[in-house]
């Protein structure tokens, strides 16, 4: 297939992929995530259960399943439900403001047990004798806990519900529970500060085969003229753990009402064929007791139900019912066959939640829950709208400057850019992608990508056609030679980007995917999509002319700067600025939001005004724990409305979630409750973000060191590894300068930096790699200084173009994007500066370490006493300038000042001492494969060769005269073919 | 967090080698790993002695890194010259 064949085929096939995408477009919704949404996050970490203390993946992906099977049961639309780590669950639950009543729906183990209660109740020995044994419960967990401390470990018929014994905490002042009941003692201490055990505190061992159960009391309430029954407190009772049946034994559990009286929700269910003959067994023998029990002469059924015995449903370690079997009703107990039912003091909302825990099955695992938040629709929205703002923002200025730069290659790549977007649109909603806040971010981010990508290979082209080229061989040559480099940055990126995914939390996971979906997009697109496109429109007389490619062939003065030389100046103001950031870390420390500090952040807009102290002792009055600890305040939150209040403290998710009945009740919360904002995060959470965090870094470290290794040479993986140290140091030290949050989005910031430092120091590299072997006799800070000469220009335009684009996400962004901005404006500024001033000359400082290049330095030192900063400049290249002058021409572009636009130039290339291998780039045979390089090793033969070539100290000025006339002559005949070959 | 600020001073200090003759053991990447691993090893010797927890830090966890880093780049320094004479 012909070049241009294939080209038009190309372009079809996007032509078709771009009215796909359309389609896709159209006719797909967006899945937005809750941060874009509104709803609710649950983070959950797996924790043995009495009946499984071994936690396996099989586990996990089983109590997956039911979660999924609650959220759909319970109406909640698209949950999305992930694994984080090995034994992490998050539970994103879009729309769901009452995080309450998502965390019961959701993490609710619902382990339901059914015990003959009397035999099974060890009674308090402190209650009066009037009391019936089997209600001889205690007021207190405490003390209920102790009682079952002394009992005996055993476990009969080997039926307990527990595999070991179980621990509490409680505190040793107040007596309150702290923790527990845990299977392991040092998961007591998880919510606390340093996982360690709190000060003041006391842990109680229950044995195996006894268990605490509690009961909430059920009070008539004498100020409502109803006699419906109030729940009081809870009241603990100890137990043999010898259940009866269990949650397997039980089949096709429903919400219904009693059939008698007010429509009171209960659950009624069926038995299994095992559950059957069971229940009938515990029944006739509680019948059977109570008829023992009774006096004599107890015949009618109201009589009969003072002395009958009771059975009881425990769900959680809770008594949810606790019905008598009459034993004049059913005096052989109750055939299964007929079901029962849970009667308990349940809402309709309870009713239906246990009926369908009940159907789906408990929970394999315990489910403890490290974090919380949750996000209004409104904020959402707003943050989505933001986003999207700053996103074509974004992309329309990286538009106009493309197209203000390389005008016609510009409106090309522009129009790759368009396909692009769309492309990518439709893969976010084709595979799905979840659109995060982040996401979002990394969805701009590749937009610039993209741009690079373009902006490599057309600063290509126009080197090519500045050494001559027509356009449609400097375009061929362009691509040719730009893929490569474009290749390996955005390997790097991917590996960024697949590292992050792998490893981090769940809202930088978005912001990978959509980074690692982009990038992969824009290769397809920068490179075959305007390849194509310039290949089929190659003849076009609008692409021949330089001028209307930006690619003027005027002589210009490109960057003459030595950079190595002046690395020293470069390296003492990174030294100071870091200094600068070591004292800040020392003395300010970082700002950790409260991702890594864990503990309750809730804002909440307030329908009355409220002072701080009418806060907290609203808090106060409603029993929040540490309301007295919690910092209060009044803060100005336009999105969230006025009387806005911040309260943050060390709060449990349990205990956080007692604030927003608190400050309903006593203030309001505006906007039916869309006002308020919270976010609870454990301290093994924030562990998790920060260890994963570190884990990223390092990997992606190590793996692109490998890449490095592998694709150039071991030696400069090592610049790139310091490079990228310098520029999250850099960008930590003004987060501590300046006190800015750092928050999980400032992490995936930070590793995005970590990504594009990699990226534009391995496009810097890859010239300098390029260039080794065409300059076989140069020292290596010429061919370093000579490589960013040529790579400048490219890396401040895309450092431009991602600067514009970071700065529409600092002005258009939200609160989120706008922390992610600044981030990213610091380490995009500092990763390209550092590529050129500190990458760069390290690896230089490194390779002249090399036996070959430092006896290249010493051969030029001998000749010329000096090493010059370009390899033009090397003493052979002077005498070529001087005889040029004498013969009264204008010297060539070999001469000191250094004008050479491209290596490709057709001057004086065998320049002695400079050592250009290449073959002067013919520009007749541009579309021909040009004659590959051939590389010189730095020791040995090559070197011997640059001493014998080159001209300089220790010649006598006839031998000097002589070598520059050859020179000369070699100029000449190259000028001669080159001449020769444009005619042919 | 005295980590951070004792690597920061490694690698801050390590950027004024470029104003000594190279000859540590490795070059300038040999002197990095000097002037860190130096860092890091007198901030925790003072870590130690002083019972400081990791995450408090003042001006003082920063000044004891210096000693280390100057340290670890002189010992980096003396066996690449060492090395370079016997060359020689």
């Amino acid at each position: 297939m012909g070049s241009r064949r294939r080209n038009l085929f190309i372009l079809l096939f996007v032509v078709g992929l771009v009215i796909a995408s359309l389609l896709v477009i159209l006719s797909k919704e967006t899945r937005l995530g809750l941060d874009l949404r509104g709803g609710t996050e649950l983070v959950y970490e797996a924790r043995p259960t009495p009946q499984n203390d071994q936690i396996d993946s099989e586990d996990v992906g089983r109590a997956i399943e039911i979660i999924r099977d609650r959220t759909d049961a319970l109406g909640v639309s698209e949950p999305e439900i992930a694994r984080v780590g090995e034994q992490g669950i998050t539970v994103q639950l879009p729309d769901v403001q009452n995080a309450e009543r998502a965390i019961a729906q959701v993490g609710t183990t619902a382990q339901l047990f059914l015990y003959d209660w009397a035999p099974n109740v060890i009674p308090n020995p402190d209650v009066p004798e009037s009391t019936p044994a089997d209600e001889a419960g205690y007021n207190r967990q405490i003390d209920a806990v102790r009682a079952a401390s002394k009992q005996k470990p055993e476990c009969f018929e080997d039926d307990c519900t527990t595999t070991g014994p179980r621990y509490y905490l409680f505190d040793s002042d107040s007596l309150e529970p702290l923790a527990g009941p845990e299977q392991k003692k040092t998961d007591l201490f998880l919510e606390f500060p340093g996982e360690e055990q709190p000060p003041n505190s006391e842990i109680i061992e229950v044995p195996q085969g006894t268990i605490v159960v509690s009961e909430p009391q059920v009070q008539d309430d004498p100020e409502t003229e109803t006699d419906e029954a109030a729940t009081g407190p809870q009241e603990y009772f100890v137990l043999s753990d010898r259940p009866a049946l269990s949650g397997f034994d039980i089949t096709n559990p429903e919400q219904n009402y009693e059939q008698q009286g007010a429509q009171v929700p209960n659950v009624t269910f069926d038995f299994t064929d095992e559950g059957r003959p069971k229940f009938e067994e515990v029944t006739r023998a509680i019948a059977e007791r109570g008829r023992a029990e009774a006096p004599p002469g107890v015949v009618s059924a109201e009589q009969a139900s003072q002395y009958s015995d009771h059975f009881a449903i425990v769900l959680d370690n809770e008594v949810v019912t606790r019905p008598i079997i009459n034993f004049v009703e059913n005096p052989a107990g109750i055939d299964g066959r007929g079901g029962a039912q849970i009667s308990g003091s349940f809402d309709l909302e309870e009713a239906q939640d246990l009926a369908e825990f009940l159907k789906i099955g408990a929970l394999p695992i315990e489910l403890q829950l490290i974090s919380q938040s949750t996000v209004s629709a409104t904020l959402g929205e707003e943050a989505l709208d933001q986003g999207l703002k700053a996103g074509l923002a974004g992309l329309l200025i990286v538009l106009a400057f493309l197209i203000a730069y390389y005008r016609v290659l510009g409106v090309i790549a522009g129009l790759g850019l368009l396909v692009y977007s769309l492309f990518f649109y439709a893969l976010i909603e084709l595979i799905p992608i979840t659109l995060t806040l982040p996401g979002i971010a990394g969805l701009i981010l590749t937009i610039g990508v993209a741009a690079d990508s373009n902006i490599v290979i057309f600063e290509r082209i126009k080197e090519e056609a500045r050494a001559g080229r027509s356009m449609a061989s400097a375009i061929a040559e362009g691509y040719r030679k730009g893929i490569g480099t474009i290749i390996d940055a955005n390997v790097i990126t991917l590996i960024t980007a697949f590292i992050l995914f792998v490893l981090a939390t769940s809202g930088v996971k978005g912001f990978a995917f959509t980074l690692g979906v982009g990038t992969i997009a824009s290769l397809f697109t920068a490179v075959v999509f305007t390849q194509a496109v310039l290949g089929v429109f190659g003849r076009a007389r609008w692409l021949r002319s330089p001028k209307l490619l930006g690619a003027s062939t005027e002589q210009r003065v490109r960057w003459h700067f030595d950079f190595t030389g002046a690395s020293r100046y470069f390296f003492s103001m990174s030294g100071v600025i870091l200094a600068v950031g070591a004292i800040a870390f020392a003395t300010e420390g970082l700002n950790l939001g409260i991702d890594f500090e864990s503990g309750t952040r809730i804002k909440a807009s307030l329908e009355e005004p409220a002072t701080v102290d009418d806060v907290r002792a609203a808090l106060g009055d409603a029993g929040v724990p540490n309301a007295d600890t919690a910092e209060i305040q009044d803060v100005e939150d336009p999105d969230l409305g006025e009387n806005v209040v911040q309260i943050q403290g060390e709060l449990t998710p349990t205990e956080a979630a007692e604030i927003r009945p608190a400050l309903v009740d006593s203030f309001g919360i505006a906007e039916g409750g869309d006002a308020f904002q919270e976010t609870t995060i454990g301290p093994t959470f924030g562990e998790q973000v920060a260890r994963s965090a570190v884990l990223a870094v390092v990997f992606s470290l190590l793996l692109i060191a490998g890449y490095m290794a592998i694709r150039f040479e071991a030696k400069y993986a090592v610049p790139v590894m310091i490079a990228v140290i310098h520029d999250l140091l850099i960008t930590a030290g003004v987060y501590s300068i300046i006190g800015a949050e750092v928050s999980s989005g400032t992490v995936a910031a930070f590793l995005t930096i970590l990504g594009y430092s990699l990226y534009d120091t391995v496009i810097v590299f890859d010239r300098v790699r390029e260039n080794v072997p065409r300059l076989p006799r140069a020292a290596f800070s010429q061919i370093v200084n000579r490589s960013m000469s040529e790579v400048l220009t490219r890396s401040l335009i895309t450092g431009l173009s991602t600067v514009f684009l970071i700065g529409v996400l600092l002005v258009f962004g939200g609160e989120t994007l706008q922390s992610f901005a600044l981030a990213m404006l610091v380490g995009v500024a500092s990763g390209t500066y550092s590529s050129i001033f500190i990458a760069s000359p390290v690896l230089t400082a490194w390779k002249e370490r090399e036996p070959g290049y430092r006896a290249r330095r010493r051969v030029i030192e001998e000749a010329m006493g000096r090493v010059p900063a370009f390899p033009e400049e090397n003493v052979v290249a002077k005498l070529d300038e001087e005889a040029e002058r004498e013969e009264g021409g204008e010297p060539g572009r070999s001469g000191t000042g250094f004008t050479d636009d491209s290596p490709r130039r057709p001057g004086p290339p065998e320049v002695i001492g400079a050592g250009d291998g290449r073959d002067g780039g013919n520009g007749a045979e541009a579309d021909a494969e040009p004659r590959p390089a051939e590389p010189t090793p730095p020791t040995g033969a090559g070197e011997e060769a640059s001493q014998e070539e080159l001209v300089g100290a220790g010649q006598s000025e006839e031998e000097r005269a002589k070598a520059a006339r050859r020179a000369q002559r070699r100029a000449r005949h190259q000028k001669r073919r080159r001449k020769h070959g444009r005619h042919r | 967090m005295a980590a951070l600020v004792w690597f920061t001073v490694g690698v801050a200090l390590w950027h004024f080698t470029v104003f000594v003759p190279d000859r540590f053991w490795g070059g300038i990447v040999g002197a990095f790993l000097g002037a860190v691993v130096g860092a890091m090893i007198t901030g925790f010797i003072y870590y130690s002695a002083s019972g400081d927890t990791l995450g408090n830090t003042d001006i003082v966890t920063l000044l004891a890194a210096i000693p280390g880093t100057l340290l670890g780049l002189a010992a980096v320094y003396a066996i690449g010259a060492r090395n370079e004479a016997r060359a020689a």
